[in-house]
C-alpha cells in the first residue's frame, strides 16, 4: 500500500471512529456549560483538539482540503462581534451589559438561565477555531532552510 | 500555611529553569510552570474546608438554595481567564521562538547575541 501524508492505516481508521466521540463530547460541555463544571472554554479546547487529531493522523494536505481554514477565521472573528451584540441587545433589553433577556425557565433544565447557553455556545465556537488557526498556523510556518550565517 | 509556601517553591522551580536554562523550548517550559504555580496558589485562597464546589446540582440544592457552604467561585472564573491569556501568551512565544529558529538556526539564548542586520 501506498503510504502517503500523515500516520498509518491503524490510526487513520481509529481516528475516522474516534474523533466523532471527541466531538460529540465537546458539544456536550458546551450545551451543559450552565449546569455542570465546563462550558465554552473546555468544551471548545476540547472541539479544537478534535481538529487537531485529525491534523496529526491525516497530514496538512488533507486538513487544507477538508477544512476551510479562512472560513474557519471568519466564523472566530463573527463571534466575537456577536458576543458583542448579545451584550447590547441586553443593555437594551435588560438594563446592563450582557444583562439576561430571556426566560430563566426551570431549574436543572437544558433550556434554562436565560442568554447563558447562547454565550455558551458563542465561546465555545471562538475557542474551538481560534486554537485550532493557532495551532495549524504554527504547523505551517515554513522554516527557510540554510539562511544567514 | 505550608500549602502556600510550596506553591511558592514550585514558582521558584521556575524561575530557576527561566533563569539558568539555554534552551528557547525549557525557557518557555518554565514560563509555563510559573503560571501554573501563581494559579495554583489563587485557587487555594478560596478553598474551604468541608465546603462544595460552586455550582448548583440536585444533589446539593433545596429549592435553588445550597444545602451546605460553597467555595468562593471567584477566584475559579478568574484563573479560567488566567489560563486563556496564558494560552495566548505561550503560542506569541513558540511562533516568536520559530521565527528566530530561523534567523539563527538555533534555539541556544548565548548563540543568540547579535541584535541587527
Amino acid at each position: 500500500m501506498k503510504q502517503n501524508e500523515g500516520m498509518t492505516l491503524i490510526v487513520k481508521t481509529v481516528t475516522r471512529v474516534s474523533v466523532w466521540l471527541i466531538f460529540l463530547y465537546g458539544i456536550y460541555i458546551i450545551l451543559h456549560g450552565h449546569l455542570t463544571p465546563g462550558g465554552g472554554f473546555a468544551g471548545g479546547v476540547v472541539l479544537a483538539l478534535g481538529f487537531l487529531n485529525i491534523m496529526l493522523a491525516y497530514g496538512r494536505k488533507y486538513v487544507e482540503g477538508w477544512l476551510n481554514i479562512k472560513l474557519m477565521k471568519d466564523i472566530e472573528s463573527s463571534m466575537a462581534t456577536l458576543f458583542l451584540a448579545l451584550g447590547i441587545l441586553g443593555m437594551s433589553f435588560g438594563g446592563g451589559l450582557l444583562a439576561n433577556f430571556l426566560s430563566k425557565g426551570e431549574l436543572f433544565r437544558l433550556l434554562s438561565s436565560g442568554t447563558i447557553p447562547i454565550l455558551n455556545i458563542l465561546i465555545g465556537t471562538k475557542v474551538s477555531m481560534a486554537l485550532f488557526v493557532v495551532i495549524y498556523s504554527l504547523a505551517v510556518l515554513h522554516i527557510v532552510k540554510g539562511g544567514e550565517k | 500555611m505550608t500549602v502556600y509556601l510550596l506553591c511558592f517553591a514550585l514558582l521558584l522551580v521556575g524561575v530557576y529553569g527561566v533563569l539558568t536554562k539555554r534552551d528557547l523550548i525549557k525557557i518557555i517550559l518554565s514560563l509555563g510552570i510559573m503560571g501554573y504555580a501563581t494559579n495554583l496558589m489563587i485557587i487555594l485562597f478560596a478553598y474551604k474546608n468541608g465546603a462544595i464546589y460552586a455550582i448548583l446540582t440536585k444533589a446539593n440544592s433545596l429549592n435553588g438554595k445550597p444545602t451546605g457552604p460553597m467555595v468562593d467561585p471567584l477566584p475559579q472564573a478568574l484563573i479560567l481567564t488566567s489560563i486563556v491569556i496564558e494560552l495566548g501568551i505561550t503560542a506569541m512565544l513558540v511562533a516568536m521562538s520559530i521565527r528566530l529558529y530561523e534567523k539563527y538556526k538555533t534555539f541556544d539564548i548565548t548563540k543568540i547575541r547579535r541584535l541587527s542586520g
